[in-house]
């Protein structure tokens, strides 16, 4: 137990000497010391074999450890607006990664179209507050649904395509929605959303800096927060969908659909139920996160974000869902940390999804048999 | 009743006739073989009667009721089951999952009882997963032990066994075996069909369709054969009388020309 915890402290206070680190000296040190933990891990097998059995025989000391630490995050983070905020994000793609994975990994639905999805809930939650006056809570419970049923019209088309084909017609979903934003008077064109108001509850407003055991933080760290709730109640169901009839349904028809209709699993109430739950999933963050930042345009869901959302899927694993917390992890704070690579951001994104698909299909960290528990 | 009939069941291809009128009655308990030359029609018989392939023509009732234009997994659901001659299992998941989807149809629980009222779900899956191991240690009392592995380290026999425990979970009134012994050697097509006697000892009740092109489990297994030559049925009866059938030996073996 000791062990557990003691390694989860080590990998927390990398993470954040990593998130914080300014200068090249102490940036040049955390660097060394993170590839020196790595290579300690891999290459000392009796250290490994050893860490494995203790995370194995305490999986709730484990749990209770990681939570500590996604608490405690934002008091260590309390000097940085900044990475509270990249930390957030990286809590939202969790929840959209959750949803994206149900769909892609579970049931084989190749989806680009993530930011669409992600779009409808945010500009849901945009119109709905400004145009309609709605609170925002309201609206960003209301907001996921507008991605659903918008999905379940498209959800037709989708169903009589497969593979490659279905990934093209998800992308043309995507252009279309990112023209229609940009034109459509209602939405505000290309201007988008402006002064989406914050989330409040219980008159308690999200602008509000809070201040935790004699610490003030960052406003952002009340976003943190719900983020945290939203992504490990989102983690929390989908694990059990996954865990259970369905996610087997979901991965029979992804691996065979003849002989998955042929045990009696219906293929179309199958799709229609994984791309459902996944988008709502998908439209909840977008609409947490338009409530976060109170601004919606079409450049914040262009086909760019559906890419980040996959590489987050395809780098962490593919049907995993432990692998889309460390995707999330990974992906979003690492490109913010080399800023100065911004220009081949995507380019590198691209090399790591090419790589990682012909030397580690199955992701970082791949899927385990159920267990139904 | 039949438990089975066919009437004149036929399957088009475009200008192709893949199956060409024909009729068959299964009875319950019964165990029918079907034999016929490569491209005969036995497996485009199979896809007709689980709704894979649509009928063209002709009448399909099972239990009385028609099953022409049923999707296959309505079909399923009603109690056909079947195997595929190239094996169909999910090798990436694990033996009990390939025998659980199985059951697919049968379960009591929905979404709701998935997420917030787990114990329900929990509880019908604790006695999935019991049933399951008894089907495969019906087989083999290995494969109960392995069900947490994956089928894709399995050997070639045992994955046969997984997916005949698949077809058998879903408690069918009909199990359609496409070739199981395709692809064994002798010693593993003896073990197929102890496996096959099990089965018939352990569901009395249950009929079984088996398609075959090793004689002698055919020979073994079923009291009546039905034979298949392009498309259309040329024989049925007992093994020996359709093995001496002049109509079926010229469709395996040709006909005897006379030299001039």
């Amino acid at each position: 137990m000791i062990l557990v915890w003691a390694a989860e402290a080590v990998l927390f206070g990398l993470v954040v000497a990593g998130l914080l680190a300014e200068r090249p000296a102490a940036l040049a040190a955390t660097g060394g010391a993170i590839v020196a933990a790595i290579a300690l891990v891999r290459l000392a097998p009796g250290l490994r074999a050893a860490l494995a059995r203790a995370f194995a025989q305490h999986p709730t000391a484990a749990f209770l450890g990681g939570a500590l630490g996604a608490l405690a995050l934002p008091l260590a983070l309390s000097a940085s607006p900044y990475w509270t905020f990249v930390a957030t994000l990286a809590l939202l793609y969790i929840t959209i990664g959750q949803g994206l994975n149900l769909q892609v990994g579970a049931a084989g639905l190749i989806n680009l179209a993530g930011a669409a999805f992600a779009g409808l809930g945010g500009y849901s939650v945009g119109l709905l507050t400004v145009a309609a006056g709605w609170p925002a809570w309201l609206a960003l419970l209301v907001g996921p649904w507008v991605a659903v049923g918008v999905g379940m019209l498209l959800f037709f088309p989708i169903l009589k395509t497969r593979g490659h084909y279905l990934a093209l017609v998800t992308i043309a979903f995507v252009f279309i929605f990112n023209i229609l934003m940009n034109n459509l008077e209602f939405t505000g064109g290309p201007q988008g959303i402006k002064n989406i108001p914050t989330l409040r509850l219980f008159g308690y407003a999200f602008t509000t800096r809070p201040a935790l055991l004699g610490v003030t933080l960052p406003a952002h760290a009340n976003f943190y927060y719900a983020a945290l709730l939203m992504a490990g109640l989102t983690t929390w169901i989908v694990r059990r969908l996954y865990d259970s009839w369905l996610g087997l349904a979901l991965n029979t028809l992804r691996d065979d659909e003849i002989a998955a209709k042929c045990c009696g699993v219906s293929i179309t109430r199958g799709k229609l139920l994984a791309f459902s739950i996944g988008n709502l999933f998908i439209g909840l963050g977008g609409a947490f996160y338009a409530v976060m930042v109170g601004f919606v345009s079409p450049p914040d869901f262009d086909f760019g974000y559906s890419l980040v959302m996959l590489s987050v899927i395809i780098i962490g694993g593919v049907d995993s869902i432990p692998g889309v917390i460390l995707g999330a992890c990974l992906l979003l704070p690492l490109p913010e940390r080399f800023r100065f690579l911004h220009e081949y951001r995507l380019l590198l994104y691209g090399i790591v999804i090419v790589v990682m698909l012909l030397y580690r299909p199955q992701g970082l960290w791949p899927a385990a048999v159920r267990r139904y528990r | 009743m039949s438990l089975l009939e066919t009437r004149g069941l036929t399957v088009r291809f475009g200008g192709l006739v893949a199956l060409d009128g024909v009729s068959v009655a299964v009875e319950e308990g019964e165990t029918v073989g079907v034999i016929g030359p490569n491209g005969s029609g036995k497996t485009t018989f199979f896809n007709a009667l689980t709704g894979l392939y649509a009928a063209a023509a002709g009448e399909v009732r099972f239990q009385g009721r028609s099953l022409v234009g049923l999707e296959p997994h309505v079909i399923a659901r009603l109690g056909i089951a079947r195997t595929f001659q190239s094996s169909r299992l999910c090798l990436n998941l694990s033996v009990y999952d390939n025998v659980l989807i199985g059951m697919h149809a049968r379960r009591r629980t929905g979404l709701w009882d998935l997420v917030v009222r787990r114990r329900h779900f929990l509880a019908e899956m604790r006695d999935a997963i019991e049933r399951a191991s008894h089907l495969l240690g019906l087989f083999n009392s290995e494969l109960a032990a392995r069900g947490f592995e994956r089928v894709g380290q399995l050997p070639q026999i045992d994955r046969r066994r997984v997916e005949i425990c698949r077809a058998l979970a879903s408690q069918p009134r009909l199990l359609l075996l496409d070739e199981p012994s395709a692809g064994m050697n002798p010693e593993e097509t003896a073990e197929l069909m102890k496996d096959l006697q099990i089965v018939r000892e352990e569901m009395p009740g249950l009929s079984v369709v088996i398609i075959e092109h090793d004689m002698f489990v055919i020979e073994g297994v079923s009291r009546r054969v039905v034979a298949f030559n392009y498309g259309r049925k040329i024989a049925e009866g007992p093994f020996a009388a359709v093995a001496a059938n002049e109509e079926v030996r010229e469709a395996y073996l040709g006909r005897e020309t006379a030299r001039a």
